[in-house]
């Protein structure tokens, strides 16, 4: 395995390598920048190049697209409160706050420099970590992730803000809009009124951008003083060393909690930045800075997504099996050269497994550098005159949603979402609880259908006698929830100002 | 002269906006490029597969063919956009027999399969295994239909979602051995296999090309395989359980709008009766470990038929109780 190790660092090292990986790095950001674009498309799309390239020029490519992919989600979330895909929510908290402020650069870097972090330590983490990661990841089935699930609903609502009723309620409204469409296990429709449009359920992206973007595009028609109509139109300085610093304590914790969370499948991104993103205002003396342009809120959720990154690939190597689409996607360049991923290979050709893992860890290297020199050019967006930016915002917000899968009706239900967003600004609802709960719901019910199918009628013999993990996650989970809604109640008391505003 | 020139311009253009739904379209159809709609997510084996074919496929339409993933309501999103697509050739849709012929028993649809669609080509076609772990109790496909009907419901079978490529095959052998298995689905036959390899699930189904490396490392048996004949020489075919016929294979077929012109629907199975000789797709369908069993449309279009009715009479007997 050592030696396996050592040619494969040899095999990683040809420049190459190196420049498909920049390319990837460079549209994989332009691309995850564009609402509506996912890196998943991107990937899918640039795959048949990997087809006519070596294994380890075409791999890293696509591994290239995945990084930049994910970071450039950021980008929109922070200028214009836009996020491109579900990783990105909990970065426009504190990210868009920060470029009204006038500080849009700083927000970038921190979020570059804490997305390189936590995908360095996870890939290191990964590499050094493989077969035990293994072993571990065979330990969550169905029965376990519903727990956990449940437990990540339980924490976002004690702790989504002063009043957990109305919490309560919006995430209560996001869960019954994750079961309109077809129930995911019986096939059976549920709450679409006969229109065929909902029968594969509501979109994400229209959701997002529709309540996170359009009240602040609306806000600008009636708030003189807002950032869009230019209060806010420079560009601010560039991250210092010393602010980097105090927020490598949120860093590191965010990186462990998103590793842990990659580990276990079927969880992912967006579960890891809000995770991230709670703990990191659970641990600060100052909670009610959050939310309000905290530089540590930014870091909080971009190091915890991106340390997903490298367990995500643990299943995929050692057993050919894809936790997820990006990985499926991975697979299939994987399989298009011929090397089919499983136990098998790593007997046989360790060697190219190891000069991929490797090419992921310095592929990082690479990502700092370009993300550093472009982000000015992208920080550029928040200094067009508004006359031509609240336009353009629109219509990326309307060809966003429509992009994503070519559907005219995507655009009424951005225009839904954005009334919806609208509303509850004015009557101080926080949309967080509502989008989490239907980004959530559909994985938790499907994962409660799984164990419900498991247990054949007879749950509770099954989780005595089979599942002590589920078990013991369920009996945590409201004493966990208590504590922590404990907490916020205390930190928040002496500071009478709302919350939202 | 210039007048002559004014009147050709005239009747060409008549002639080329007659042509767009008239007899003079072959030799300029496709003049843009053409739409593939995958009614099934990013990353799977049909994505997979058009890329590959897509790729190649320029060179004998002389146009580009754009994949369009298209996922929801089990296949019926994408599968529909191309029931309301024009049937100008334009617009076509690369699916399996499960979301083409299965699903219209199973629910009320927007399109009606036979009538809407027709066969462009079959692509190729995948066997479907039964997988045991390597540890197993069951040695044969024998032990595991006998525990079965000993207990019903305590053999676990992962699948990657009802009615799909490895419930329907489930289904079948439930139906022609009468026994019953506790069906639990997953999010695709990738999760699946990682409930079986966990121990979550006692079995569940795979296609052969994607077990080689779980076969070789000894984590992964297969107690039987789809079809007439073996594909491992030890492991008896369905036939030899006497499960025989159209069962366990899932078919990749491009279909087309029914009302699409008739030259154009020769121009296309064409093309993709030509992809069968070209060394670019046998080089990289082989690599993706798929087979190159191309059929003509015409013929699939019987298979289709029959397709058909063997699953009106699976649903209702397995929905019937």
């Amino acid at each position: 395995m050592i030696e396996a190790f050592f040619t494969g660092l040899g095999m990683a090292m040809r420049v190459d390598t190196f420049i498909m990986v920049s390319i990837g790095l460079f549209s994989g950001m332009l691309i995850g920048a564009l609402p509506g674009f996912t890196t998943l498309m991107a990937m899918a799309i640039l795959l048949p190049v990997s087809f006519f390239l070596e294994p380890i020029v075409g791999i890293p490519f696509l591994l290239g697209i995945y990084k930049g992919g994910i970071f450039g989600g950021s980008i929109p979330a922070i200028l214009v409160s836009m996020p491109g895909t579900g990783a990105a929510i909990a970065t426009t908290f504190d990210g868009y706050k920060l470029t009204q402020k006038g500080q849009s650069r700083k927000a970038l870097d921190m979020a570059l420099f804490s997305s390189i972090f936590g995908d360095t330590s996870s890939d290191i983490f990964t590499l050094l970590m493989i077969f035990p990661i293994a072993l571990i990841v065979m330990q969550f089935g169905p029965p376990e992730l519903a727990a956990i699930l449940f437990l990540s609903l339980v924490i976002i609502a004690a702790t989504a803000g002063r009043n957990p009723l109305k919490g309560l309620l919006m995430m209560a409204i996001g869960l019954w809009f994750s079961m309109i469409g077809t129930d995911p296990i019986g096939g059976v429709e549920r709450f679409t009124f006969g229109i065929f449009e909902l029968k594969s359920g509501i979109p994400l992206l229209p959701m997002l951008i529709g309540v996170f973007a359009l009240p602040e595009i609306v806000s600008v028609f009636g708030d003189r003083s807002s950032h869009l109509r230019g209060a806010a139109k420079v560009l601010g300085e560039r991250l210092k060393l010393a602010e980097f610093k105090q927020s490598f304590r949120t860093i590191c914790r965010s990186t462990m909690i998103g590793t842990g969370i990659g580990v276990i499948p079927g969880l992912g991104q967006v579960v890891a930045a809000m995770m991230g993103y709670t703990a990191a205002r659970n641990a600060s003396p100052t909670p009610e800075k959050f939310g309000k342009g905290e530089l540590e809120g930014v870091a909080a959720a971009e190091a915890a997504n991106n340390a997903v990154n490298g367990p995500t690939m643990v299943p995929l190597l050692t057993l050919g099996i894809p936790g997820d689409n990006v990985t499926a996607i991975l697979l299939g360049a994987f399989i298009a050269q011929g090397l089919r991923p499983g136990p098998e290979l790593f007997e046989s050709q360790g060697s190219v497994v190891f000069a991929i893992l490797i090419v992921m860890v310095l592929a990082n290297i690479l990502f700092l550098a370009i993300g550093y020199l472009s982000i000015p050019f992208f920080a550029r967006i928040v200094t067009i005159k508004s006359s031509l930016l609240i336009p353009m915002v629109i219509m990326f917000a309307v060809a966003g949603s429509y992009v994503f899968r070519s559907d005219v009706f995507d655009i009424l239900m951005l225009a839904f979402f954005g009334i919806l967003g609208v509303i509850a600004r004015a009557a101080r609802f926080d949309v967080m609880p509502l989008v989490m709960g239907f980004i959530l719901g559909e994985p938790l019910e499907y994962a409660f259908g799984q164990t419900m199918a498991m247990a054949d009628g007879n749950f509770l013999t099954f989780a005595l006698t089979e599942r002590h993990g589920m078990l013991a996650i369920l009996i945590a989970t409201p004493l966990i929830g208590y504590w922590l809604w404990r907490r916020m109640n205390k930190a928040s008391k002496p500071s009478p100002v709302d919350q939202l505003s | 002269m210039s007048k002559m020139n004014v009147l050709k311009s005239v009747l060409l253009s008549a002639a080329l906006s007659l042509g767009l739904t008239g007899g003079l379209s072959a030799a300029d159809y496709p003049e843009k490029p053409l739409t593939l709609v995958i009614p099934l997510g990013a990353g799977g084996s049909h994505d997979l597969n058009a890329r590959v074919f897509t790729s190649v496929i320029p060179q004998y339409i002389k146009q580009a063919m754009i994949v369009q993933l298209s996922p929801g309501a089990s296949g019926q999103k994408g599968t529909n956009e191309v029931a309301k697509a024009d049937a100008d050739g334009y617009t076509l849709l690369f699916s399996h027999n499960y979301i083409d012929q299965l699903q219209q028993h199973v629910e009320s649809l927007p399109y009606d399969p036979l009538k809407d669609f027709v066969t462009v080509a079959r692509i190729n076609y995948a066997p479907i295994a039964i997988v045991v772990r390597g540890d197993s109790p069951y040695k044969t496909a024998d032990d595991l239909f006998k525990a079965a009907k000993a207990d019903p419901g305590k053999v676990r079978m992962a699948h990657s979602g009802n009615w799909g490529a490895l419930f329907v095959p489930a289904a079948q052998l439930m139906q022609a051995n009468d026994l019953n298995f506790n069906l639990v689905p997953y999010k695709g036959g990738g999760p699946a296999m990682q409930a079986l390899l966990s121990g979550d699930a006692d079995m569940t189904m795979g296609f052969p090309s994607t077990l080689s490396s779980l076969l070789a490392s000894g984590d992964v048996r297969v107690l039987a395989t789809a079809g007439d004949e073996r594909i491992y020489p030890d492991v008896p075919s369905f036939s030899e359980l006497g499960v025989g016929g159209d069962v366990g294979f899932m078919h990749r077929v491009v279909l087309a709008p029914k009302d699409i012109p008739q030259d154009r629907l020769d121009m296309l199975r064409d093309a993709f009766a030509k992809l069968n000789d070209d060394k670019t797709y046998k080089r990289l369908m082989s690599r993706l470990g798929e087979n190159i069993d191309y059929m003509s449309g015409d013929d699939y279009e019987k298979l289709r038929a029959d397709q058909a009715e063997a699953y009106k009479t699976l649903v209702n007997k397995i929905t019937g109780g």
